[in-house]
């Protein structure tokens, strides 16, 4: 089994260059501005304004920040102007020289490399909208700011996985065993709908639908200790009901500090929403951070589980059909033993392949969700960072980050399959 | 084995009309289609969007252009790059001076966007003080299609036209006019995505050997990557590179739409058909087939990659489905107008999104504070569409699968 897991861990050293080397072609076809502001360099280099143009202007000309980088105007201090007539930072040249975007492509990509995988990912513009709109994170390097999104992320992925496993995996062997019964045809409609309503659809209904439409009339009014305002029925609040934000009156970008900075909770020992709590005592905060991730999680559950399903009905069709099931059966065991223990548990390699493969679906599914719901993740970060402008530190800082993710969940899901199939660690 | 006595007249050979057997095979796979009722339904669902997509560009424009808001209000364009700015009227009003005459109602919020704007008269005055008038009624029948007929115009489109906003359109003609877009998408992002994953695969399996590692490590690379972000990164940076603000650098940002989801796409094909291959490559019949003398490419291309393509036809047609949501996705998180100016762009799953934010947005203003109308069918219909597209490529998915399957048909 050891030597399994070592094969494998070795395997996915070129996977993860490769990775990389993905995302630094696309890097690479910016502009060079646009790289200098991403700023994937070495720390203290720009820092902590990562590059940008306007960054030692004590005096902006108002009209030349729009969007694109190049054009801003110092009016203290004067700056360079280029041969095209834009004004640009002094600092620009030196800049290109430092980060060494001068050098060779190959000796580009070594250090593109490099910097991804010691995570210096560069540097929150703070040019860009989503910085501009929350200055907490504007010129943070963009794997620290990662971290503080990333618990929510995974609090969400590991619910909605939590969902996907207790639904499809019983549902798909209920459906195979009641073939073209009544389970069997609920079965269906779930996996066909699963395919034909997009997410962001479903999620907005469901927000729009049950949180703004239904609650308000329900005379729930959620009084708790973290919202002593009682905003609680307010009409912001309602609305972005299942965020972390509450009744924070930034909800357009609800996310911009961690709950645990916003709730008076000033440590963070895991930077996990609902462990904080948890270890702070403050139950009720965990209850409600695990409540607001319900219909987020049930979301994504349903757009994975549609893909899921067939697979484990398929499989489970085809395990009841081999000998040993009959010979179970021969032997008189209850049918219930036989579908359950022979059957379920062999039908369960596909099913742990299939999720593997589409676990990149999966966590590529959380931006919609995230942003739908106003989950504080890294989800919500991207969607708000691909917003004009855009933020290319952030955009490609979290593309590194899910492939990373996506590539340890494949490795789990190898071994975990190994362990299932003896057959694959030993042949 | 007799001789004939040679004087003997040889009795005449029934002459028997051989088809080829694969023709066989699909008159088979017919059959037994046929025979499934919610396969032929899907199959008819979607021949019905066929046709609507072959006749869509021969109806009238589902949309009209009138101006809501004034252009000047959102500022000056991008003067570096050219960009007009994003409603700046680029064609009929250069110069960008506008004030418009209608006002809202007062009860305005009574009443779906859209309906108040019925009979606006907008009056357009450019620097050297023109004025010209452009109404609602210009292109009338398509706008008194009312209740079911307004909406937020999708996706930049012809907004650029007149400076407007939100031009109006009509929900079923840009429907129809969308499908062509959504099964040209869908068809040639998984089309392209399936034939590279198709000869990919096959060709790291028959292969194997180093081939097939390499091979392999690169799909393991493009299978690692969501595809949402792999499309919005490419489409963000390369799109950088094309400078042109006009049609037809729209239609190449779409191409490199189009390219970033079959770059994520065929891996998932190529992974598919090596399974597949590895164990056609065993068969007896390719083993006869390489006893005869055939060269490694005919192996491959005659014998192997026909019966390797079952799970193709299967994964195939349940991908196509699956296109129009993620463009949507995309829509959703922004990258609509802004990506494709200038070109009509109504595709179904673009409506919907859109729809989902406008409603949204609806209901945040003014549904909350007491009485209001959403316009309910700007969404339904759309949702609808997408709906049944997914529904019947589903079903017309699983009924190829159970007639290829003969395990599952009888």
């Amino acid at each position: 089994m050891l030597t399994y897991v070592i094969r494998r861990l070795l395997l996915i050293i070129p996977v993860l260059i490769g990775v990389v080397t993905i995302t630094f072609i696309l890097f690479a076809s910016l502009p060079i501005s646009e790289q200098l502001l991403a700023d994937i360099g070495p720390p203290g280099k720009g820092a902590p304004c990562g590059y940008n143009p306007s960054c030692t202007c004590s005096v902006l000309d108002p009209n030349s920040v729009n969007h694109v980088k190049d054009t801003c105007k110092c009016i203290d201090p004067p700056t360079v102007t280029t041969p095209q007539g834009i004004c640009r930072n002094p600092a620009y040249y030196a800049d290109i020289h430092k980060l060494g975007l001068d050098r060779p492509l190959p000796e580009q990509w070594a250090t593109f490399v490099y910097h991804a995988f010691v995570f210096q990912w560069g540097y929150v513009s703070n040019y860009s909208s989503i910085a501009s709109a929350e200055q907490t994170i504007a010129g943070k390097p963009v794997a620290t700011v990662l971290t503080w999104f990333l618990p929510y992320t995974i609090e969400l992925a590991l619910l909605s996985l939590a969902f996907i496993l207790v639904i499809a995996i019983p549902l798909g062997n209920a459906a195979a065993v009641n073939r073209n019964r009544p389970i069997d045809q609920i079965a269906r409609v779930m996996s066909f709908s699963g395919f034909a309503i997009p997410a962001f659809l479903l999620g907005s209904l469901l927000v729009t639908g049950v949180v703004l439409l239904l609650l308000p009339h329900t005379g729930i009014s959620v009084r708790t200790p973290w919202c002593p305002g009682g905003e609680a029925l307010d009409h912001e609040f309602t609305y972005s009901w299942p965020s972390n934000s509450a009744c924070y009156s930034n909800l357009v970008f609800p996310y911009s500090y961690p709950l645990w900075m916003k709730t008076g909770i000033q440590t963070s020992p895991t930077g996990f929403p609902t462990v904080d709590a948890v270890l702070h005592g403050q139950y009720w905060l965990a209850l409600d951070s695990v409540i607001r991730m319900l219909l987020p999680a049930l979301v994504i559950a349903y757009g994975t589980v549609a893909g899921l399903l067939r697979f484990v009905r398929n499989s489970m069709l085809e395990v009841m059909n081999l000998d040993y099931i009959r010979t179970a059966r021969a032997k008189g065991l209850p049918e219930k033993v036989v579908t359950s223990k022979h059957a379920g548990r062999n039908s369960l390699n596909v099913t742990i392949t299939v999720l593997g493969l589409t676990f990149a679906g999966f966590i590529g599914g959380f931006p919609v969700v995230e942003e739908v719901f106003h989950i504080n993740g890294v989800g919500e970060t991207i969607a708000l960072a691909v917003v004009q402008p855009l933020d290319y530190g952030i955009i490609f800082g979290s593309t590194i980050l899910f492939t990373f993710l996506i590539v340890a969940a494949n490795i789990i899901v190898d071994v975990l399959y190994a362990y299932l199939d003896p057959r694959v660690r030993l042949g | 084995m007799t001789i004939p006595p040679s004087g003997a007249a040889k009795p005449p050979r029934a002459v028997v009309y051989r088809r080829h057997p694969r023709l066989d095979q699909a008159k088979r796979t017919w059959y037994f289609f046929r025979r499934n009722t919610l396969a032929l339904v899907g199959l008819g669902i979607l021949a019905g969007i066929g046709i609507i997509a072959a006749y869509s560009a021969t109806l009238p424009l589902p949309w009209t252009s009138i101006p809501v808001y004034c252009a000047t209000d959102y500022g000056p364009g991008d003067t570096q790059t050219g960009y007009p700015g994003p409603y700046v009227p680029v064609a009929s009003c250069p110069l960008t001076v506008c004030t418009y005459e209608t006002t809202p109602p007062p009860n305005a919020n009574e009443y779906c966007k859209g309906a108040w704007y019925k009979t606006p008269v907008v009056v357009y005055t450019n620097s050297s003080n023109t004025s010209y008038i452009s109404y609602a009624g210009a292109l009338g029948p398509t706008l008194t299609l009312s209740p079911f007929s307004v909406g937020p115009m999708p996706l930049g489109g012809l907004t650029t036209d007149l400076g407007a906003e939100t031009p109006l359109y009509n929900v079923a003609g840009a429907l129809a006019r969308g499908s062509d877009w959504s099964l040209m998408l869908s068809l040639s992002i998984v089309g392209f995505g399936a034939m590279t994953g198709l000869f990919v695969g096959a060709i790291a399996g028959f292969y194997g050997g180093i081939i097939d590692d390499v091979l392999m490590r690169l799909v393991d690379v493009f299978l690692s990557i969501p595809v949402i972000l792999f499309v919005i990164v490419m489409v963000t940076a390369l799109g950088q590179l094309i400078p042109v603000h006009g049609t037809s650098g729209a239609y190449l940002k779409l191409l490199l739409l189009i390219a970033g989801f079959v770059i994520i796409w065929w891996p998932f094909y190529a992974r598919l058909v090596r399974g597949q291959v590895l164990v056609v490559r065993e068969q007896k019949y390719v083993e006869a087939a390489r006893a005869s003398g055939a060269s490694k490419g005919r192996t491959l291309l005659r014998h192997i990659i026909p019966n390797s393509m079952y799970p193709i036809f299967i994964q195939f047609s349940l991908d196509v489905g699956t296109i129009p949501l993620l463009i949507g996705a995309l829509v959703f998180l922004g990258f609509g107008p802004e990506m494709f100016p200038a070109v009509p762009f109504p595709e179904w799953g673009a409506i919907t999104a859109l729809s989902v934010e406008d409603l949204t947005v609806d209901m945040l203003g003014s549904c909350y504070n007491g009485p209001c109308i959403i316009c309910w069918w700007q969404l339904l219909f759309p949702g609808l569409a997408l709906f049944f597209f997914g529904i019947s490529v589903n079903l017309l998915s699983d009924g190829i699968r159970d007639a290829l399957d003969p395990r599952l048909r009888r």
